[in-house]
Parts: structure tokens; sequence; C-alpha cells
């Protein structure tokens, strides 16, 4: 059984139209990882510098892996794992806070 | 077209009034461009001019509309001092970042300006590959 990665829209010109796909990791580092070599071009939508990339919110088995241990949250056989972009606006030219 | 009930449009004008001065922010929940439930949620980072869904919340009702048998068919805010138009932020958190792909493609951003507090105004667009399009707001009965 592998760990299934559930894939937001607009990344799923990079997955061939699935909206879901299937690795194995140990962690969320190492998902990046298989999943960009399953899907080139994932890891750099969804991380920068090894981090996962602001307003992209990872959840394992609907936990937030922020409360977790991050990119070093541990995964197994059968967790499903969620991308979620954040909704985030403005009334004004300011940028989003960091 | 976005259709909602003049009752839910309050109750998004109430969350948003209530919010005021700070931005406060929702979900619409429907099907075939009708609402059929407004979610009222958090702005996790509160300013006259910026809002950020909670996080877990966003996910937590993401899944409960679906679990209902509705689609999010709209995200909504309010601009406590300005225009109901999306602002240069507004466009930019719409998209993946670094990319112009739309994040929720299905969703009509519905904004509600409070720069008239007795007489809010809601008007929708959708944001789509650099270009903002307004899908009007139709209030039923």
């Amino acid at each position: 059984m592998a760990i299934k990665v559930r894939i937001p829209t607009p990344l799923q010109k990079l997955t061939n139209g699935n909206a879901e796909v299937a690795c194995s990791a140990k962690n969320v580092s190492e998902l990046l990882d298989a999943i960009e070599k399953d899907y080139p071009g994932m890891k750099e939508r969804l991380s920068e510098d090894g981090r996962v990339r602001r307003f992209i919110n990872i959840y394992v088995n609907d936990e937030d892996i922020r409360f977790m241990e991050k990119e070093a949250t541990v995964l197994k056989d059968g967790d499903t794992i969620s991308i979620v972009p954040a909704i985030a606006g403005g009334g004004s030219k300011r940028k989003p806070r960091g | 077209m976005l259709k909602i009930k003049k009752t839910d449009l309050q109750v998004l004008f109430d969350h948003c009034l209530a919010g005021y001065p700070n931005e406060a922010c929702g979900m619409l929940g429907g099907k075939n461009g009708m609402v059929e439930k407004v979610y009222c949620m958090t702005n996790a980072k509160p300013g006259p001019d910026y809002y950020e869904m909670e996080a877990e919340e966003q996910f937590r009702v993401m899944k409960g509309i679906r679990d209902a048998g509705l689609e999010m068919i709209g995200l909504f805010h309010s601009h406590p001092h300005g225009q109901a138009y999306p602002s240069s932020v507004d466009v930019n958190q719409a998209y993946w970042p670094g990319t112009e792909l739309p994040n929720y493609p299905d969703a009509v951003y519905v904004i509600a300006t409070l720069m008239d507090l007795a007489h809010p105004v809601a008007r929708g667009f959708s944001i789509e590959e650099g270009k903002v399009t307004e899908v009007p707001v139709v209030i039923v009965d």
C-alpha cells in the first residue's frame, strides 16, 4: 500500500490530469523528491529551498504538517496527503504578510 | 452568474460588517451557480487591507462542503475601505505561487465593499489567466 496524494486542480497538468497519485516516501521531504521523479516540475511548484512554499498547505490525514514536524513529518503507507493552496488577498497594493 | 438568496447575502454582509474595520472572509457552498450555504470564516491575519483564511478552518470547511454534497462555488471577502473590485493582491493570491494557474478556477471571487456601511455592495469576479472578468451576482428570493 502506498501513500495517496491528492493533487489540486492547478497542478493536475503536471500529473497528466490525475487528481490523485500514489508514491512511497518516509517523510514529506522524501515525498517531494518522489513526486518530482514521477512528475517533473512538481517539487518546484510545492517547495522552495527544500521548504514547502508559503501559501501552500500540506495535510497528512487531515493534520497540517506545520503543526507536526513540517518537512520532516513522518509518513507511512496508507496515509493520504492533501495539498491545499491558501486563500488570501487584500484591498490594497501592500504585499502579503510573510 | 452567481445566484444568492437575499437572506444569505445578508449573512455575508453581517459577517463582513462584524469584521469591520478589518477585512472578513468566507466561502460559498452551492450547486449550479446557486449559493446554498454561506460559510463565515476566520481572518487569520486581520487587517483593514488583508485577509488570509485560517488554514485548518479552510481545510475543514472545504471538506464540509464536499461532505454536504455541495461545491465551493464562491469565495468572499470584504474591502472595508475600497471598491468591490479585485486588488492586485487579490489577483496575485488567486494563482498558484509563481504562476498564472488559478488555484480555484471554479470559484467566483465575491468582494463586498463597506465604503457605505449602511449599504454594502457585493460583486463577483472570475480571476483567470491574468484576466479579471465580472460574474454577475443575482439576488433571488
